[in-house]
């Protein structure tokens, strides 16, 4: 036990200390922090070839159509010549010309594009606005006329908020345990692959099991690795919680940390429980089937390939969901969900959908857990062989050998 | 003490080790000799019970386990450290998988690098050292938590003289704490200065075994070592005298047809007067190993 204690020191210590964990660990954070910094100097570089200029003989026209519309627009062009000269320099999307003659309004739009959407409808409303303004005026027409022309018939939609948000929760929970699940598979099922052939390479291990038995030392690699995928999840955990805490403090976030309150909370409901388990119990079966393939291998170049077949059946169970994602009570999933290696991604979507019971999910994992100590006591009584060999005996033939 | 008892070892179609028995008393040196592919690193790999084996191998009279590991110390043949490591991490690594504990060893470290002259300090990476330096670290790695059982694969190999000769050093000094050492060479004068038995391998068989002055005896004293003012022709012509080499000038080796031929020789040589040199003896391991190569290859 001690000695399985020290080698797994040894891994842990030997991983984490590298360059390679860190720039792992870092990665999603400096992708995170490069996505946010471009996006941000891409709309501001953007933002003034967005807009439109509005142009008026009527000042008032021009300053009620900015007061009501402030967004998107370009204040500072104010006649036709500079508005022409801004768009074939590429600095405006169009310009809007408002014009009233004899009591009618009138907009022109001139662009290289159509007015979208949002701005068109924003125009078009102006318009009738201030259309009716000059018509009441025009019709002398009494107050109280004016406000039954005024009335409209009204719609209001009446949805369950709860009900919204919990379905939101269950879609970016889904997405974020599968691709976790995903990522976390494929990185540690290379590095355990590599590192388990690595030590093939060398001698080093006739030493080593002249010291210790090849599952005490089986375990241990074993035993360290998973420690690096903990220390990584929880360097992710914490620093998921120092974003958040910053985020609250933050008071232009406060506002839409409120409003999606409900929506975090029923996320990280749905993240921190059994499914963290699952991810762990998969992320051990996937390792184990990495060593293996590592220890197969005859020399450490040929890590990589040894890892191939690991890698597919992760991308296997990772593809294998997105038919599902909106079908969490197919029948496939509810079959997926028992079996070992793909239970990893098909039970946490039963458990994020809230139908299956407590007693199938242990019973799942309890399966799950019966292939894991299955496959290390296979793998623990082959490996002194595996490793001391140096032959090239193919897989198949390393299956099958008797020794 | 290692008992090696009736050890047979097949690979396919290839017998590797075939009836192997010897025994190792504690505080005595067995050398291991044969050819390349004779079985010699199979033999170890059977102790340290990489591989099965027919056959019984025991330790101080039991079978091998996890709990023995703690006492071996093993030098595979070819040299291997883990190259990202410092030696001192190294050294500490390897000895607490032999039970040592980590302040137990520290301390000694300084004082093993300087009895093997090695050029680096213990915060120097492995990947740094020569290659003669690493392979030190890795003896020091093997005896350091003082193991009751060395096993040697070709320890000297890729060693000059002077390395060697601390090896020896090391080697001996084992011994004298009363360790069972085997070890491996190709160089007969490292087992002859050093080993207290020999076991020959050829193809798997044990050819020769017993101690060094047994197994040269069972060749009869057959050389002849003379220091005379006689010519090549009148010792060639000497009764019982099958060749004659020249050592240096007036300095012959004799090779005589039968050890019996000696008396009458050194009587014709002497004639009741001083002579300077007149020894008989049996071959060395260096001619008998290549005598018994030869008889596989004849």
């Amino acid at each position: 036990m001690l000695k399985t204690w020290i080698v797994t020191c040894e891994t842990y210590l030997r991983q984490v200390k590298s360059w390679s964990f860190f720039f792992m660990v870092l990665g999603p954070f400096l992708m995170l922090g490069l996505t946010v910094g471009i996006t941000y100097v891409s709309s501001r570089s953007n933002a003034s070839s967005q807009n439109i200029a509005v142009i008026a003989e009527t000042p008032a026209l021009r300053q009620n159509f900015i007061a009501e519309n402030p967004s998107n627009i370009d204040k500072q062009i104010t006649t036709v010549t500079a508005a022409k000269k801004a768009l074939h320099q590429n600095h405006l999307a169009g310009y809007l010309v408002l014009r009233q003659t004899d009591h009618q309004l009138r907009a022109d739009y001139h662009g290289p594009k159509a007015l979208g959407k949002g701005l068109k409808a924003q125009v078009q409303n102006y318009l009738a606005q201030t259309q009716q303004v000059t018509n009441y005026q025009q019709a002398k027409l009494t107050a109280k006329q004016q406000r039954l022309l005024q009335r409209t018939p009204k719609l209001t939609q009446h949805i369950a908020a709860s009900t919204g948000t919990a379905n939101l929760a269950k879609t970016i929970s889904f997405w974020l345990i599968v691709t976790m699940i995903y990522i976390i598979l494929v990185t540690y099922a290379s590095i355990t692959a590599q590192e388990i052939a690595s030590d093939k390479g060398t001698k080093i291990m006739e030493i080593i099991f002249s010291s210790t038995t090849a599952v005490s030392y089986f375990v241990g690699k074993i035993c360290g690795i998973l420690l690096v995928i903990l220390t990584q999840i929880a360097i992710y955990l914490l620093g998921g919680w120092a974003i958040y805490s910053w985020a609250l403090s933050r008071p232009h976030l406060h506002a839409m940390w409120t409003q999606y309150h409900t929506l975090v909370t029923a996320i990280l409901h749905n993240l921190l429980n059994l499914n963290l388990l699952y991810l762990l119990v998969g992320v051990v079966l996937f390792t184990l089937v990495a060593a293996y393939s590592g220890a197969v291998v005859a020399k450490a170049e040929d890590a990589s390939k040894a890892a191939q077949p690991v890698v597919m059946l992760g991308m296997v169970g990772f593809f294998a969901t997105f038919p599902f994602q909106n079908n969490l009570d197919a029948l496939p999933v509810k079959i997926m969900s028992y079996v070992p290696f793909l239970s990893s991604y098909f039970m946490p979507m039963r458990i994020i959908n809230g139908t299956v019971s407590l007693g199938t999910q242990w019973l799942s994992l309890g399966l799950a857990l019966l292939t894991v100590a299955a496959l290390a006591g296979y793998i623990g009584r082959k490996y002194q062989h595996l490793m001391l060999q140096t032959d090239s005996h193919s897989v198949w033939q390393h299956l099958f050998q008797r020794h | 003490m290692l008992s090696i008892q009736h050890i047979r070892k097949r690979f396919d179609d290839v017998l590797a080790l075939n009836d192997v028995s010897f025994d190792v008393a504690n505080g005595q040196i067995l050398g291991l000799i044969g050819q390349n592919g004779a079985g010699k690193s199979t033999t170890f790999h059977s102790i340290l019970n990489f591989i099965t084996y027919d056959g019984q191998i025991t330790w101080q009279g039991h079978a091998f386990t996890p709990q023995d590991f703690n006492h071996i110390g093993y030098l595979p043949e070819e040299r291997s450290l883990m190259t990202k490591l410092t030696i001192e991490q190294q050294i500490v690594y390897l000895a607490r998988l032999k039970g040592q504990k980590a302040r137990d060893i520290r301390p000694q470290i300084d004082d093993w690098l300087a009895r093997f002259a090695v050029k680096g300090t213990r915060k120097s990476k492995i990947g740094a050292l020569s290659k003669g330096n690493q392979q030190k670290v890795q003896l020091i790695c093997t005896l350091i938590h003082r193991p009751d059982l060395l096993i040697l694969d070709e320890p000297f190999s890729g060693l000059d003289p002077v390395n060697a000769d601390l090896l020896k050093r090391a080697i001996l000094d084992a011994k004298q704490r009363g360790a069972a050492i085997i070890f491996s060479s190709h160089d007969m004068e490292n087992v002859t200065e050093l080993c207290d038995q020999l076991v020959m391998l050829r193809t798997g068989n044990v050819v020769l075994h017993g101690t060094l002055q047994d197994v040269r005896n069972q060749f009869g004293k057959t050389e002849l070592f003379v220091t005379t003012d006689w010519s090549t022709d009148r010792l060639a012509a000497l009764p019982g005298v099958a060749s004659v080499t020249v050592r240096q000038p007036g300095q012959y080796r004799l090779h005589l047809t039968t050890a019996q031929a000696g008396p009458a020789i050194f009587q014709e040589l002497t004639q009741g007067h001083y002579i300077e040199e007149f020894s008989q003896q049996p071959p060395t391991l260096d001619e008998i190993f290549r005598l018994k190569v030869g008889e596989d290859h004849a």
